[in-house]
């Protein structure tokens, strides 16, 4: 490094360290202002994280529930639609033999494509038209979906046929408390699908207390065989379905999973991937908005008090002034003692945010018995962090402007 | 005079022609008085001539005085030989430099380099020690943590604070702040010394101290200090005295 380019960045690390000196001094003698600003951005980071935190807690909620998948292989989606509810979004096709392909691979449990769509059924008593969300799927013994058991269905897909959908029709249907009370119907009656063109129906087997767990409450469910649903829906050409989960207990899998068809994303059962932020508007938007939020807040707040902190302070900047400090070097230091208060704002903030969505998760599941509504992902952390930095950067350029306003010889005459 | 005054005007008068470090011809500062009157303003304001023509050279070794009541354009005078301010008229050069031409950017690199300030009421930075004060100015000469380290030690102990290096100003006397801010100004071992009543806010014992600190510099550096205090004044090799921004009389 050049002499220059060795003094200049000795200048700027030497003012960066008499930025945080300032910050810790002003926490000893005058600590009111600064503890202020810590706080202000405490709050904004930790709104943040817990709204986010929470956004995350839906996103991770809106695949399809099943305890026992490890991998869903859903369709790239131009539009940010939920994974569980895109009934009407890209399909992926020839499923069944894919997912016999899958299965085939000693490492996999078990793989079923599962089908999603808003079904019309006809409400037995009023003869009003209800709609259920139906999910298709390949049946076996012990296995749960929307935390309705598929055990009293019969196993296999027997309509398929081999791709033929001539085969035997069962029209057995488990639905939840919801899809129930809804169509007015229990155990071993009909329920008809009000399609025009179709004169198909399912006969209820089972009804029990299922949960969508999209964390919108409890939304009508009935889970059939796959290959019926898509008779009645439209999606037996092409044999489409919306996603294909899939259980194992070997990571490895997932690459496998990547390479059966072009455009599809392997989505893994929690984190923050970027499938899962965008595959929903509600949580996008919730995260966003409680960005934005914190952003406006923090940056509100940490402008006014550092402000008001410089206008205090404007004797040591005449001081500096006279020392020979230059105007950018005061700025700087200016800007560093924002960035500072922000980023301990930050470390606070997250801390804060963390134990809200550990409050959040207590209260709710003992009012609501909801197992766990957010989420904090570890990536929350830098995530704060990175809100509170952009909050100190934002909101140092009021307090420089005031700053650079400062009349050195009205100071000293002061 | 004093005695060690007279021993030095004996020796300057012995040598060459010693370096002028700071020097102006025909110096005028005007200030507008009022705010102006936004964009539909009535356009002249009235204005204040706070220096009037003040001619005036300093050489290195030399101490000048400048007296002069409230209002008479002492403080005016040391800022712009300081360089916080610029002139409205006539010649001003400081360390080789026209400060007119300088920007202000400039004009921070001339005091840095070449000009230590001493205040009246010490202007010490409150949340850094006495050692992390004196080092200040080193910072933005992007001197490393050592060197500064080194400096600031050795000069809080030319001016007998050694000791007291790692206290704050909150912790030291008004003498003890002055002696570290006399020592800040020293740092980058500038031409000019600018004091401004340097002894205005100490008692007369800490105060004589201060000045036997002034007139020990005195050697090596061109030193300009303005005062109300005539004993403060007895240390300067000559004494201007303004009235009304202008010179009054001949030197003494």
């Amino acid at each position: 490094m050049s002499l220059p380019g060795a003094r200049w960045l000795r200048r700027r690390r030497a003012l960066v360290g008499l930025a945080v000196h300032r910050v810790v001094g002003r926490l000893r003698s005058s600590p009111q202002r600064v503890v202020l600003s810590v706080l202000g951005v405490a709050l904004a980071v930790a709104l943040v994280v817990a709204v986010t935190g929470v956004a995350l807690g839906l996103t991770a909620e809106s695949v399809v529930q099943n305890d026992d998948t490890d991998f869903w292989v859903v369709p790239e989606q131009s539009t940010a639609e939920s994974v569980a509810v895109s009934s009407g979004g890209v399909k992926l096709g020839d499923v069944h033999a894919v997912s016999e392909r899958i299965e085939r691979d000693e490492r996999v449990d078990y793989a079923t494509p599962v089908a999603l769509s808003v079904v019309p059924v006809t409400d037995r008593t009023t003869g009003e038209t209800e709609y259920v969300l139906a999910a298709g799927i390949i049946p076996r013994e012990g296995q749960e979906l929307f935390g309705l058991s598929t055990t009293p269905l019969a196993p296999g897909d027997p309509h398929y046929a081999n791709g033929s959908y001539d085969g035997p029709w069962t029209g057995e249907a488990v639905v939840n408390d919801a899809a129930a009370s809804i169509t007015n119907s229990s155990e071993g009656e009909e329920l008809q699908v009000a399609r025009t063109g179709t004169n198909r129906s399912f006969r209820v087997l089972n009804v029990s207390q299922g949960e969508a767990g999209f964390g919108f409450g409890s939304a009508p469910i009935a889970v059939v065989h796959l290959s019926e649903l898509q008779s009645a829906t439209g999606l037996a050409e092409s044999d489409q379905a919306d996603q294909i989960l899939v259980s194992t207990n070997d990571p490895a899998v997932r690459s496998d999973l990547a390479s059966l068809y072009p455009h599809t994303t392997v989505v893994t059962k929690r984190g923050l991937s970027a499938q899962q932020a965008s595959t929903s508007n509600l949580p996008l938007a919730v995260g966003l908005s409680a960005l934005l939020s914190a952003l406006v807040v923090g940056v509100l707040f940490i402008a006014t008090l550092m402000g008001l902190e410089v206008s205090a302070d404007r004797a040591t900047l005449g001081t500096l002034a006279t020392l020979g400090f230059a105007s950018r070097s005061r700025s700087l230091l200016i800007g560093c003692e924002t960035l500072v208060v922000a980023v301990v704002g930050g470390l606070v903030g997250v801390a804060v945010g963390a134990g809200s969505i550990g409050v959040v998760n207590r209260v709710v599941g003992a009012q609501f018995g909801i197992a766990e509504v957010a989420v904090f992902d570890p990536l929350l952390v830098p995530y704060g962090l990175v809100v509170a930095a952009v909050v100190g950067v934002v909101g140092s350029v009021y307090p420089i402007y005031l700053g650079r306003r400062t009349d050195v010889l009205e100071v000293l005459s002061e | 005079m004093s005695s060690r005054n007279q021993e030095r005007g004996v020796a300057r008068e012995g040598a060459t022609e010693t370096e002028v470090i700071a020097a102006c011809e025909s110096l005028v500062r005007e200030y507008t008085r009022g705010s102006g009157g936004g964009w539909f303003g009535s356009g002249s304001l009235p204005t204040v001539r706070a220096l009037d023509g003040v001619s005036l050279s300093v050489r290195r070794g030399e101490i000048v005085g400048i007296e002069g009541p409230s209002g008479s354009g002492k403080s005016t005078l040391l800022h712009l030989l300081a360089a916080l301010d610029t002139p409205t008229a006539g010649e001003l050069r400081v360390a080789g430099e026209d400060v007119r031409r300088l920007s202000e950017r400039g004009r921070a690199k001339l005091r840095l380099e070449h000009v230590g300030l001493v205040f009246q009421r010490f202007h010490l930075l409150p949340a850094l020690s006495a050692r992390a004060n004196v080092a200040l100015p080193l910072v933005e000469l992007g001197w490393s943590k050592r060197q500064r380290r080194e400096r600031a030690t050795s000069l809080l102990a030319d001016v007998g604070l050694g000791e007291r290096a790692t206290h704050r100003p909150g912790q030291l006397s008004g003498g003890e702040q002055q002696r570290v801010a006399i020592a800040r100004a020293l740092a980058t071992e500038p031409d000019l010394l600018i004091a401004d009543e340097p002894t205005g806010e100490l008692d007369t014992a800490t105060g004589r101290q201060v000045l036997d600190l002034f007139e020990d510099l005195g050697e090596d550096h061109a030193i300009v200090l303005a005062s109300h205090d005539q004993p403060t004044l007895a240390i300067a090799d000559r004494v201007i005295s303004l009235r009304d921004g202008r010179v009054q009389g001949a030197d003494r």
